[in-house]
């Protein structure tokens, strides 16, 4: 592996594993550009902003409430809230790329979007994470994502309504569909369900972006309450065939 | 400096501060005990349902729908074709109902 360095095939495989996901996060970037626009902020703003946070529901939510006029605290605590996430996907990542050398970890965990997040706990799954894999994967979602944004504040009124085309709904799917591909994992479904049901119920009761936190905590309580033993042995294995099918 | 470029920047700190933290706290903590690695196996199936899920309430008839289309969907087709059929479906139900 390390001697075919000319071309790594950890890249290879991080390019065509990424290639499915940039169809899906480049219009989320541009509707996010449009959007960044249409709220008054100059190209460098918007992409600025994408290049500094690179977490688009966050940057969509900020520019929501920027429009109304919120105080800059109120926005940044909105962002906080709805990337908290991160700080469990940092706490699971980090135990797969404790090889990486220091500076690549801190740019690593910079790059550590959902999709990112995604890949490397599917790969670490099967073999060791490289940076290589790592790095092919995360840079050239980045690197679409600061595209996107100016291509979609460029294009501005071009795409004025993304619900007709269900443009809005991508997402949604995607991360419904990216889900099932961690199925085979012992504790999958006590997990989703529960925070499915947990996050619904918050989403109704408290309302957005606590049910993204508080959801997910509900179904990390259970796999932790859950027996041990109950756990996959072959985990791993299951999350391959899984990865295979998604190919 | 405007409130944008301090938005920008402030949020900037903040979401690296969420994507360094949790591998900090673990440093800190030290070695995983068996529970909280079984826990830490679960955060993506966790997280990433509490991104959609809420699409069952917030959502309308054709995103209810094409949500539960996908989650059959995706035990058989591939995770682009997937969103693909999903993003179609919510786009043609929209525009008949």
């Amino acid at each position: 592996m390390l001697s075919a360095r000319k071309a790594d095939p950890a890249v290879v495989s991080a390019l065509r594993d990424v290639f499915p996901i940039i169809l899906a996060v480049v219009p989320f970037g541009m509707v996010y550009g449009t959007v960044a626009a249409g709220e008054g902020l100059t190209l460098l703003q918007t992409v600025g902003f994408s290049a500094s946070v690179f977490a688009g529901a966050s940057q969509l939510a900020a520019l929501q409430l920027v429009g109304i006029g919120a105080p800059v605290w109120s926005v940044l605590l909105a962002v906080f809230a709805l990337n908290f996430r991160h700080i469990l996907y940092s706490a699971s990542v980090g135990r797969h790329i404790k090889h990486f050398p220091k500076a690549a970890k801190a740019l690593a965990f910079f790059l550590l979007a959902d999709p990112t997040f995604a890949a490397a706990e599917a790969r670490a799954g099967r073999r060791a994470l490289s940076t290589g894999y790592y790095f092919a994967y995360g840079l050239s979602l980045y690197v679409c994502w600061l595209i996107s944004s100016l291509v979609g504040a460029l294009a501005g009124a071009l795409i004025e309504d993304p619900a007709v085309f269900g443009i809005d709904f991508v997402l949604p799917v995607y991360f419904l569909a990216l889900v099932m591909t961690f199925r085979q994992r012992a504790s999958f479904w006590p997990v989703a369900s529960t925070s499915a049901a947990a996050s619904i119920v918050i989403y109704a009761v408290i309302g957005p972006p606590w049910h993204v936190t508080l959801g997910a905590l509900a179904g990390i309580l259970v796999a932790a309450v859950m027996p041990i033993e109950n756990r996959s042995v072959g985990s791993p294995m299951a999350d391959e065939q899984s990865a295979e099918k998604a190919t | 400096m405007s409130d944008i470029w301090l938005i920008v920047l402030l949020a900037g700190i903040l979401t690296y501060l969420t994507r360094i933290g949790g591998h900090l706290l673990i440093k800190i903590v030290g070695t995983l005990p068996p529970r909280l690695e079984a826990a830490l196996d679960a955060v993506p199936a966790a997280v990433l349902t509490t991104i959609f899920a809420p699409v069952m309430v917030s959502g309308d008839w054709p995103e209810r729908g094409a949500l539960v289309l996908c989650g059959i969907l995706a035990f058989r087709f591939p995770l682009i074709g997937t969103v693909a059929i999903g993003a179609g479906f919510v786009a043609i139900a929209r525009a008949i109902l």
